[in-house]
Parts: C-alpha cells; sequence; structure tokens
C-alpha cells in the first residue's frame, strides 16, 4: 500500500475503476475529495480543440482538492476529468467533512496560504492549457 | 490555544508603488506577503524574458512557496506590483510551528499542491518559450546545426561583470571576455577576486558586458571547462550560453556578422 497511513484513516469507501472509465467529469457537480489506491489517473480537460492530458497522477495522489480550500462554493462543480488511465483504479473516497474541519483548525494566516496555493493551482492549469491551445 | 494562533501580529505593512520590484527571482528572501490592497504580478525570468504565471489581488498570499519549502530554495519567481499596492509581510517564523502542528492531512494535501503548482509554472514558462521560439527567431543560437552557416568566433577584450546564479543580484564579480561565439565565451578572471564562488565546470553564471559596438549583452552561462594558469595566477573558463534572451540574442547576431 503506496497510501499514506495517516492519510488512509480519512478514508470513508473504496471504489473500483475499470481501465478508461471516468472516475471524475469535467463540469459535474460534486466535492468529494479522493485518494488514488492503486493504479494511475489521467487528469483532462476540456478545450476547444478536444481534450488535453494535463497531468498523470499516481498512488497516494488526491483529486478534488480545490473543494477542500474552496468552501465558499456550493453547488462546486469539477475542473478537470479524471480517467482510469490503462488499467484498473481503485479510489478511496475521502471523509471531506473531516478534513474541512481540520482545514478549519488551522490559523487564519495558514488558511489563507494554502487557499491561495490552490487557486494559483488551478489559474496556473488554466493558463497552461490556453496557452498550448493557443 | 486557538486564540493565540489567531493572534499573530503581523510584522510590517510597506507599500509598494505600481511597478516595483517585490521578489526578485534568485534571491533568497523568506518573507511572506500579503496583499492588503492593490495587485501584483507574478513572472518567471529567462534572460530579459518575462513570462506570465499569475496576477494576485486582495487577501491573496505570495512567497509563500520559500517557506512550504523549508526555506532551501531561492525565490522561484519575480513579483512586481502592478498597481500602487500596500502588503502585509510576515516572518516565516511565526507560521512554522504552526505548520509542524497543522493536521497530518492537510499537509499531505498542501504539499501535493505545491509540488503540481511548481510543475505547473514550469510547464507555462516552458510553453511560453517554445511558442516564442516558434513564432519569431530563434533566441537559442544556431551554432550547433550544421547545416546553418557559421558564425565564426572572434577575438575579443571585453570587460564583463558576472554573478552566480542564485546569488544576489548586488554581487558583482569582474572578469574579461576573451573570445565571443554565437554558442559561447571564454572568460578570464582573477581567482583571487572571486575565491568565495565555485568556478567549476557544471556552475552557472549570469553574465553583462557591453560589446564593442556599444550594445549591452546579457546571458545566462555555464562552465564547461576551468583551467588554472598559476603562473599568470588566472582561470580561464570554456562557457557555454545555457539561456539568452531573443534580443541579447539578436543584439550579438548582429555583433558576430560585423
Amino acid at each position: 500500500m503506496a497510501v499514506d497511513q495517516l492519510l488512509y484513516v480519512y478514508v470513508l469507501n473504496e471504489e473500483d475503476y475499470p481501465a478508461n472509465s471516468v472516475i471524475v467529469k469535467e463540469g459535474s457537480k460534486g466535492d468529494w475529495m479522493y485518494v488514488i489506491l492503486e493504479g494511475k489517473v489521467k487528469v483532462k480537460k476540456n478545450t476547444p480543440k478536444g481534450m488535453v492530458t494535463i497531468g498523470t497522477l499516481n498512488e497516494g495522489d488526491i483529486i478534488g482538492e480545490m473543494a477542500l480550500f474552496d468552501p465558499v462554493v456550493a453547488d462546486r462543480t469539477r475542473t478537470a476529468s479524471a480517467i482510469a488511465d490503462g488499467g484498473p483504479v481503485k479510489m478511496g473516497v475521502l471523509d471531506t467533512n473531516r478534513l474541512l474541519k481540520d482545514f478549519e483548525s488551522i490559523s487564519p494566516q495558514l488558511k489563507g496560504l494554502t487557499r491561495t496555493l490552490v487557486k494559483r493551482l488551478s489559474d496556473t492549469t488554466q493558463r497552461a492549457v490556453n496557452l498550448a491551445m493557443k | 490555544m486557538m486564540n493565540d494562533k489567531a493572534k499573530i501580529p503581523p510584522i510590517a505593512r510597506l507599500k509598494y508603488k505600481k511597478g516595483d520590484l517585490i521578489i526578485k527571482q534568485g534571491d533568497y528572501g523568506i518573507s511572506i506577503y500579503k496583499i492588503i490592497s492593490g495587485k501584483v504580478r507574478i513572472f518567471s525570468e529567462s534572460g530579459d524574458r518575462e513570462v506570465p504565471l499569475a496576477t494576485l489581488g486582495r487577501g491573496e498570499i505570495f512567497g509563500e512557496m520559500t517557506f512550504l519549502n523549508r526555506g532551501a530554495e531561492a525565490r522561484a519567481a519575480s513579483v512586481k506590483a502592478a498597481q500602487d499596492s500596500e502588503l502585509e509581510i510576515w516572518h516565516p517564523g511565526r507560521l512554522s510551528s504552526e505548520y509542524a502542528q497543522m493536521p497530518h492531512a492537510i499537509q499531505y494535501i498542501v504539499t501535493q499542491v505545491l509540488e503540481r503548482l511548481v510543475r505547473m509554472n514550469k510547464l507555462v514558462a516552458q510553453i511560453t518559450a517554445k511558442k516564442q521560439e516558434d513564432s519569431k527567431m530563434p533566441a537559442k543560437l544556431e551554432e550547433s546545426g550544421a547545416s546553418q552557416r557559421r558564425y565564426y568566433r572572434k577575438k575579443v577584450n571585453l570587460e564583463c561583470v558576472y554573478r552566480p546564479v542564485g546569488s544576489s543580484p548586488k554581487l558583482a564579480l569582474h572578469g574579461k571576455v576573451k573570445d565571443l561565439s554565437m554558442g559561447g565565451l571564454a572568460l578570464e578572471v582573477r581567482p583571487k577576486n572571486a575565491l568565495n564562488f565555485s568556478h567549476d565546470k557544471g556552475d552557472k553564471f549570469h553574465l553583462n558586458m557591453i560589446l564593442p559596438n556599444g550594445k549591452k549583452f546579457t546571458a545566462t552561462t555555464e562552465v564547461l571547462s576551468a583551467k588554472n594558469d598559476p603562473t599568470l595566477g588566472t582561470l580561464f573558463m570554456g562557457m557555454e550560453f545555457s539561456d539568452v534572451s531573443e534580443g541579447d540574442g539578436r543584439t550579438l547576431g548582429f555583433f558576430m556578422r560585423t
């Protein structure tokens, strides 16, 4: 098990996805966070010229971190798709409420810092996609 | 305990005018900045090319990457005020203990987000550089292409100022450029002037000089070979340009052909 034990205690449920199936679809509603327990996941974004792969994630990597750090947005929609890459994937559904509580316990400074970081990741990813499409 | 955490006093507030440089890429600053008012622009620098990475506004924080990397690395990007701005400046020492106490799962996620952001920033810089090369005159030089017309090497004797990549921009070491080509140069230095800094194969330096035609030329170079001459007390380095901006590449090309 490549996943950190201290994170594994947040896993509520395990879900299996066959090769090439969609785990999370861009534009769909949802604010669950996942951790990859087994397998590889491709992250893709829609562009006017079709789907672009923006990265590959491995065991231990998190999906859906935007939900945690931007909790103001109700009815949040997914900003990218996650697709099982090449083989079956086992995902751990994380206890998002507990993570949110943990997050609320940290100082306002660290909260701000983390939120900025998450937003910048999202902005920079979008910028990379836009640039690649130009 | 929660109350203590919430009461970390801000260290200072500073005002910046539009255009002011707040963080210089390559410096070893440790402060963290929060924007009280105004806007800042984050960009990565290569040569005199600026690759925009992000624009941040009120309430947002920057300079945090060095803190999260445990201060082990130089500033990864530069930041300028995009408007007149007021910033709150935090000393990272205040945050370190809080960071250590942060729930493990949150730390885990923050570390991942940081790694992805670093990767994305690099990607943006790469794509931008590639686009610029594709669309205009290549910034990198053509010496390696065998079919290209070869540029000559020129014997010169030019004063130059240089400093190791990652050092303070205030640092100025002096040397003499002995010959120059489109791909690199030979630099002679008196090591006693530069004893505190490594001058070995693989070391990188920022370098500035005025070409004989009066044009300024700036480049980042990498040492390919370094030879001591004990009789003359000099160190002679063969260097390759690892980063030359498009404008500087043109300036050099123009000089080499005339």
